[in-house]
């Protein structure tokens, strides 16, 4: 498999595939679905009502890059694959945000860990949103489904050093761990998820409902921007998009005007509320684009007495959930503990630095490892989420204000990592802070995570998870989009991606996304056949 | 070394300026250009680059600020005049990915750090062109200690656009003790091949 590439294979056969690049002027196609976006949810979306014979068009912002483009090289790789060249953040900077753009979304670059969403989430949703119809025993069989569809399994081999930190760590302070499940077909264990799996081992988008779409006689287009969609009364009537040029951002000033019976809406969750604030779609209860959520994201660096290699290897294969719901579901934040790879620029990134203080840091990248926590946020009456809101240029952000309570979280994730580092052996640990220094004891990091100050711009904080802003819920007055992801209030459009959960997942989203998506499908693909 | 209170009221002052830097900038028609074809900092290889972002004011700059970065990273000093032209073509190229609005606030940034009374008032650099290691590094400090969230901001541009481009760069991997990708990964892989007509 790895030597063959299936989307050359693919194209040579006649998919129906368009570089926006190449078109000029106008261009008017018309579609029974256009669905907007080929990551986890639109992927999902087009295979299936393709494979129910209904002539489906996928739009894609990204350009589709495949095998011949993954070089493992991070700078071309964060400038061609992720969203505005990796530069992209909250409003106000102090979030990175990691998101991907190109066919395949998110899943082209994310790190493979395949998660269901977690029962508490979804009893949470049923109680709090009205959402009986998502509970855990109905969404069983859209988990085992979509595990089959994306090959994923818990990883067979042995962590590698940088995961393997954790789970000695859980071992030593008696918490619990366990075995990340990857959506992976014949992995070569390299360590270049985050830059487009060289090998086609990933089963993500790329690789699985974007082809079976395009099998079952699809349309993708790629490089094509959606403006906006033009409503009358309670109905969509076109997609307007517009094309880049083979450089993937500049715009060539070539447009497209999209005609379908239905659209549906896989942008994100930054870039569909972005693309429905555009719109000016009817919003009577003002829910479009607030309660978006991240997995707020801090991380400790430790100086192992061995070689790590925190570049190779299966990026994420231990995590620990000792702290997920140990306060419930609503009380105290809850965060996951997982572990980032560390490439050169990556890890330059994450801990920004200059002089004789970076030079030795980085020098001894071979023996750093690092622990993540994931803030499972949205689940408080403090953690209200951020909004996403357009610019001037029309380009959704989102602001994303942190507070206390998440803050709090923020504090007792660097004491959980710190802790867990030093028991799995470490030589000393920095914390992701700009105010941070090295300690050799864990008395000493203690003191100074107690003593920092948890605030923008100095906390290093990053988002991988982007969730909500067209949130599902049974009663309108509280969300955008109702438990089988169709707009409360335009008749023919529905919504999804992450963009339609009501908190965050607890859990990387993909599997969540690719669940949720299947099911809507096959209920729309019922109704639009019907 | 000026005092915390001093740096606090020039820090002050600087703020202020940011809204109006860029306009004054802009209207006196400063340096508003990309700097385009440079030949002086053109690759030895004979690659040619144009910069379609930094202007010729901002390069200066980058060119006091690269060396305060990452000199001390570099284990044969004769180096540092190729390996910092080559981050700053790269620090360009990355940016020119940057999102309209992204690129619109680094704008201001590097206005505000190369326009005369502003850039004295914010960073105490006489000029960039003159800056010694030791004070541009100096400068650097203070922006990542100070209590003021916007300059903490400014530091985490700067040195991440710098470290970024220069370990993201093959010719540096071995300044991480980064190995590259594994070698029989390549040799297997077809992405890797050179074609042969």
């Amino acid at each position: 498999m790895a030597l063959a590439d299936p989307i050359a294979a693919g194209i040579a056969s006649g998919w129906n595939v368009t570089d926006a690049a190449t078109l000029s002027g106008h261009t008017d196609l018309e579609a029974d679905v256009v669905v907007i976006g080929t990551g986890a949810g639109g992927g999902t979306t087009a295979e299936i009502l393709s494979g129910r014979g209904l002539k489906v068009i996928m739009v894609e912002e990204g350009r589709l890059y495949h095998q011949k483009d993954f070089n493992m090289d991070e700078l071309k790789s964060y400038s061609n694959l992720y969203q505005e060249g990796m530069s992209r953040a909250t409003k106000d900077g102090a979030i990175a945000v990691l998101q991907g753009r190109c066919v395949g979304g998110s899943t082209t670059v994310n790190w493979t860990s395949s998660f269901r969403t977690p029962d508490e989430t979804l009893n949470y949703w049923s109680e709090q949103f009205g959402l009986e119809q998502l509970k855990p025993e109905s969404m069983k069989f859209w988990f085992d489904n979509r595990m089959e569809r994306h090959s994923m399994a818990p990883w067979q081999m042995p962590p590698n050093a940088n995961n393997d930190v954790l789970r000695q760590g859980c071992d030593k302070l008696g918490w619990s761990w366990g075995v990340i499940p990857r959506n992976v077909k014949g992995c070569w264990n390299l360590g270049y998820c985050g830059v487009g799996c060289p090998t086609n081992a990933k089963q993500g988008a790329l690789l699985t409902t974007v082809p079976g779409a395009l099998e079952n006689g699809a349309q993708l287009i790629h490089g094509l921007r959606a403006d906006r969609l033009q409503w009358r009364e309670d109905r969509i009537e076109s997609l307007q998009a517009s094309a880049f040029k083979a450089d993937g951002y500049t715009p060539s000033g070539a447009s497209v005007t999209l005609r379908a019976k239905h659209f549906v809406v896989a942008a994100s969750a930054i870039g569909s509320p972005g693309l429905l604030l555009r719109s000016e779609l009817p919003d009577p209860h003002e829910r479009l684009g607030k309660r978006s959520f991240i997995h707020p994201v801090n991380a400790t660096i430790a100086r192992m007495p061995e070689r790590v290699d925190p570049y190779y290897g299966a990026p994420q294969s231990i995590y620990s959930d000792q702290f997920n719901f140990a306060n419930g579901v609503d009380g105290a934040v809850g965060f996951k503990m997982e572990v980032p790879p560390l490439h050169p620029a990556m890890a330059a990134g994450v801990l920004p630095g200059h002089g004789e203080q970076q030079a030795t840091d980085m020098a001894n990248l071979p023996r750093l490892q690092s622990v993540l926590a994931l803030l499972r946020d949205g689940f408080h009456p403090d953690s209200p989420g951020g909004t996403v809101e357009l610019r001037e240029d029309g380009s959704p952000v989102l602001d994303y204000p942190m507070t206390d309570y998440l803050w709090n979280g923020v504090r007792e994730a660097y004491l959980a990592m710190a802790e867990l580092q030093f028991a799995a052996g470490a030589e000393a640990v920095k914390l992701a802070h700009m105010d941070a220094r090295w300690h050799q004891s864990w008395k000493d990091t203690r003191e100074e995570i107690n003593r920092l100050p948890m605030a923008l711009h100095k906390v290093r904080l990053f988002t991988a998870h982007q969730m909500g802003g067209c949130g599902m819920g049974s009663d309108p007055r509280t969300s955008v989009v109702d438990g089988n992801g169709l707009h409360h209030q335009i008749r023919n459009l529905s919504v999804h991606d992450a963009s339609a959960f009501p908190t965050s997942i607890g859990a990387n989203p993909q599997l969540s996304v690719y669940a949720l998506s299947a099911r809507q499908s096959t209920r729309l693909a019922e109704k639009l056949t019907a | 070394m000026m005092d915390r209170r001093s740096f606090l009221k020039a820090g002050l002052g600087g703020t202020l300026l940011l809204g109006t830097v860029s306009l004054g900038a802009g209207l006196s028609g400063c340096d508003a250009q990309p700097a385009g074809e440079r030949p002086d900092l053109a690759s030895s290889d004979g690659a040619g680059y144009r910069f379609g972002f930094l202007t010729d004011a901002d390069i200066v700059m980058f060119q006091a600020l690269v060396p305060a970065v990452i000199a001390p990273a570099l284990t044969q000093k004769e180096r540092l005049p190729a390996v910092t032209a080559q981050t700053i073509r790269d620090i360009d190229a990355g940016i020119l990915r940057f999102s309209t609005a992204t690129r619109k606030e680094i704008r201001q940034l590097f206005d505000l750090l190369t326009f005369g009374p502003s850039r004295l008032a914010m960073t105490r650099i006489w000029s960039w062109e003159n800056a010694s290691q030791a004070d541009t590094a100096a400068f650097l400090e203070r922006w990542r200690t100070s209590r003021f969230g916007l300059f903490n901001k400014g530091y985490i541009a700067i040195t991440k656009l710098t470290n970024v481009a220069f370990y993201g760069n093959a010719a540096n991997f071995a300044l991480s003790g980064y190995p590259g990708p594994p070698p029989w990964a390549t040799a297997a892989l077809p992405q890797f091949q050179t074609e042969t007509l």
